[in-house]
């Protein structure tokens, strides 16, 4: 896909997004659906760069997720940052972890790294919820429960006043986004595509695998540990519930069907599958039931995704037969 | 140019590649022999800095044991596969101009890459994806990408394989053109002798990792250590 | 203080030999069709609740015996009808290796839930398969661990034979050394696939109806199972067996002395360290081939 292309799509996420306050901004229940999918976007995004594109089978987005928000708001409640500055300093963090986590996987092959970044998944739970997470302020299993809200200049956004809260997560998703774009057109982006596709080649031509994926690693973790510790600044409290299964379902199910590798694609993902996680909430608990059938039938029959489908179905295409 | 010293590369029980000392020259064509399974992807593997080794090799007196691959091709070391590589998501200009980006050491040369792309002969195909290829054009797109790194030496492995006479002809002048105008060192695995004993000067054989001999094409192919493990008696009577 | 270290030690032993059986069937799987399976431990909870339930509610005559002599050709048919309708489909499209782990992923989570929808999301309990202690002197061996022991290894004894004195078995084989020249061969690729994930169906689903009987059926532990049979088998180098023979083991073990002198919340973060440690140093594993 073409930088332009993947700009106008944004663009019309962006435009689509950004009038819907004017619509429903006094409706609480549908201008939260609207943060979480700003936030979802983006994160699916990181993971859709760095498992999609670069071809390195992270499952540890979600881990990435949890580290950043824990981090912002351990950082904001344990040491009494400011909201603003934490969030910044849970990025850096995560950015970190993730080159950390990055340096065992890079002589790892393909299935190895899936189970060393799952591991690290795992390892959060009993982490955060033993008496190594509480020593340093995780709260163990209740959580932390008294997350302070961002403070900008004298305003606080918090979730009692959606719209500015609303706005300013699109602030950052549209930066966010754009970035991405930008690296997955860039020399960058050139450089993960073809240590995916070969690295032997890749390096006999001078390409540093060690730089590149652990730049993709630093940039995808950074970003979504970024989105996490918004999430903790906005919901307020935070346990281990967020490492659940059916958490990273969800995140799945929107790179599945934006298209695995089909950035931006991911970003209708987000949208429609939080839409379909919300309407599925009366079922209870036969929502995570039919979120994991999903998955099954939409691997199975939806190979590229909705950009798949919209590149078969262009009249460009049909054009070229 | 590059010297081997003394280098050994094992698999667990397996001496893939067993004490070998060698050297090749400034604006040679090196070439290298033996049977299948002697060691000679893994020399070249050596080389490049994919596995660890013992021993020592030096390129243009700087010793470049235990670089990484990104590193030794940017000093000037490019090289081809056997079994050809190539990048399904990249068109043949991409492909050898990310050579020139990241290999070459000025960074990218519109100017060369064009000019690498007509030299071997992928004009036409120059927007297509590599994947549209087939094997020579895949080879051809490999020793492209090599070139625009700009190397100093070009190790070629098996270049010739699975292909008929025709192409075979051209693949040899396209070597020649690359050691004689470009003035690049190369070093060649192959199988078909009569290859080997038209373009090179010094014809290296072995077997299980081990040299057998190394000395100019006519005198190897003569030598019965060489006739009795790997070209064979057929071979000899046929000449 | 000797006492309970023998006994950490038996708990170590029984604990390996069960892991065992399904690091086994995890690594052939694995070396045989290169696909990642992450609904393994939704299949281990397959044989706790399959078992559960003709013992309980069905009531079957014949006990654990019945039990056995039923569920391995149902597992295997079940494992056999999973890959040929989810898995071999992804196959075609090279990248199938990274579609199969989140298919997988998301049948682990249908079946996790699937059985609290049907059995409701408390945990249950299996009858022993048989009474009774043995007494050597201070200590104590339970009849059900020895059992439990010895079926587990003659499971594997008897696995071992058939991969190499059946022609199927040396078809898995040749598949897993070099698939292109068994395809030469002529040997049925697709039906080797499919039967080696039944096969290793099989192995995690007795490993199933053995522990839980020692510990519970969790519908939520699933994912737990599924981590610690792959680390064996990423510990001892994925797609060889005896690595994962030794792993199992030496997991085993270091889950009974983590457990008993650290406390249960640690076993899980040695494990991954253990893992992470490993793959560090040897990228392949304890077993495997660079
Ligand atoms: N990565 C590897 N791991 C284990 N053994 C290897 C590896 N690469 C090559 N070998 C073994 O080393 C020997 C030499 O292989 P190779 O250099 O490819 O031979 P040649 O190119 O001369 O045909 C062979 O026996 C091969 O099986
Ligand atoms: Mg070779």
């Amino acid at each position: 896909m073409s930088l332009k292309r993947m700009v106008l799509i944004l663009c019309g996420f962006y435009c689509v997004m950004g009038i819907m306050p004017l619509f429903v901004g006094d409706t609480d229940y549908i201008m939260n659906i609207l943060v979480m999918i700003l936030i979802w976007a983006v994160v699916a995004s990181c993971w859709d760069v760095i498992m999609g594109f670069a071809g390195i089978f992270s499952f540890g987005q979600v881990a990435f997720y949890v580290m950043g928000a824990y981090a912002s708001a351990i950082l904001s409640v344990s040491l009494d940052i400011p909201p603003v500055f934490a969030i910044m300093m849970a990025g850096v963090i995560t950015g970190m972890l993730g080159v950390l986590v990055g340096l065992p996987c890079l002589k790892l092959a393909g299935p190895y790294i899936a189970l060393v970044t799952f591991a690290v998944h795992m390892t959060l739970i009993p982490f955060l919820k033993g008496p190594l997470g509480r020593a340093i302020g995780s709260g163990g299993s209740q959580g932390i429960l008294t997350i302070p809200p961002i403070n900008l200049l004298g305003f606080a956004f918090s979730s009692e006043q959606l719209v500015p809260f609303f706005y300013l997560t699109l602030f950052l998703t549209i930066i966010c986004t754009l970035i991405l774009a930008f690296i997955i057109k860039s020399y960058w982006g050139t450089a993960f595509l073809a240590l995916k596709d070969s690295e032997n080649f890749a390096t006999s031509l001078g390409i540093s695998a060690f730089r590149y994926k652990l730049m993709v690693f630093a940039i995808t973790s950074s970003i979504t540990g970024l989105f996490g510790a918004l999430y903790a600044h906005y919901v307020g409290m935070l346990s281990t519930k967020m490492l659940s299964m059916d958490v990273f379902t969800i995140l799945m199910i929107m790179i599945v069907i934006g298209g695995i590798g089909k950035y931006p694609g991911v970003v209708v993902g987000a949208v429609i599958t939080v839409t379909i996680n919300q309407l599925l909430a009366p079922v209870g608990m036969y929502r995570p039931l039919i979120m994991g059938a999903m998955v099954v039938v939409l691997v199975l029959f939806l190979r590229d995704g909705v950009i798949g489908l919209a590149q078969k179905f262009s009249p460009l295409q049909r054009k070229l037969g | 140019m590059l010297i081997a010293k003394n280098v050994t590369k094992k698999f667990g029980e397996l001496v893939a590649v067993n004490n070998l000392s060698f050297e090749v020259k400034k604006g040679q064509v090196y070439g290298i022999a033996g049977p299948n399974g002697a060691g000679k992807s893994t020399v070249y593997n050596l080389i490049t800095g994919n596995y660890s080794y013992e021993g020592k090799i030096e390129f243009n007196g700087q010793d470049i044991t235990g670089l990484p691959p990104h590193r030794i091709a940017k000093a000037g070391i490019a090289r081809t596969f056997q079994i050809p590589e190539i990048f399904p998501s990249l068109t043949v200009q991409k492909s050898i101009r990310l050579g020139s980006r990241f290999g070459a050491r000025g960074g990218l040369d519109l100017e060369h890459t064009d000019k690498i792309i007509s030299f071997v002969g992928l004009t036409s195909e120059r927007f297509q994806n590599t994947r549209l290829l087939n094997l020579l054009g895949k080879k051809k797109l490999m020793i492209g990408a090599a070139l625009a790194t700009k190397p100093e030496i070009l190790m070629l492995d098996e270049p010739m394989a699975g292909s008929n006479a025709q192409e075979i002809k051209s693949m040899m002048e396209l070597i020649k053109k690359i050691n004689q105008e470009l003035g690049i060192t190369i070093i060649i695995i192959e199988h078909f002798m009569k290859v080997l004993t038209e373009l090179t000067e010094t014809l290296l054989i072995i077997e299980s990792g081990t040299m057998i001999c190394c000395d100019k094409p006519e005198i190897v192919t003569s030598d019965p250590r060489v006739i009795e493990s790997y070209l064979g008696d057929a071979y000899a009577e046929s000449k | 203080m000797v006492f309970e270290i023998i006994d950490v030690i038996i708990s170590g032993l029984i604990n390996g030999s069960v892991y065992a059986l399904m690091a086994v069937g995890l690594t052939l799987v694995y070396g045989v069709t290169k696909a990642f399976n992450f609904a393994y431990g939704s299949f281990y909870n397959m044989g706790g609740y399959f078992a559960w339930m003709l013992l309980i509610p069905v009531g079957l005559i014949g006990g654990y015996f019945s039990v056995f002599f039923v569920a391995i050709p149902v597992f295997f048919v079940v494992g056999y009808l999973l890959e040929k309708i989810l898995i071999s489909p992804l196959r075609k499209h090279d990248d199938w290796e990274m579609k199969v782990m989140m298919l997988t992923l998301g049948l682990s989570l249908f079946m996790d839930f699937g059985y609290q929808a049907v059995f409701g999301p408390r945990i249950k309990s299996l009858p022993g398969m048989i009474e009774g202690t043995l007494e050597l002197g201070q200590v104590v061996l339970f009849h059900q661990d020895i059992v439990i022991f010895i079926l587990s290894v003659g499971g594997m004894i008897c696995f071992g034979w058939l991969l190499n004195n059946t022609r199927t078995g040396m078809a898995v084989q040749a598949v897993a050394q070099n698939p292109a020249g068994a395809k030469i061969v002529g040997i049925p690729k697709d039906f080797i696939f499919a039967a080696t994930f039944a096969i290793s169906t099989i192995m995690v689903g007795l490993g199933g109806i053995l522990l839980s009987q020692k510990t519970f059926i969790d519908p939520m532990g699933s994912t737990n199972i599924m981590i610690k049979a792959w680390v064996i088998t990423a510990f001892g180098g994925m797609g060889s067996i005896s690595g994962s023979l030794y792993a199992a083991f030496i997991l085993g073990m270091l889950e009974a002395f983590v457990g008993w002198h650290f406390g249960m919340i640690y076993v899980q973060i040695a494990t991954l360290t253990l893992l992470l440690v490993t793959l560090t140093i040897r990228p392949r594993g304890l077993m495997g081939r660079e």
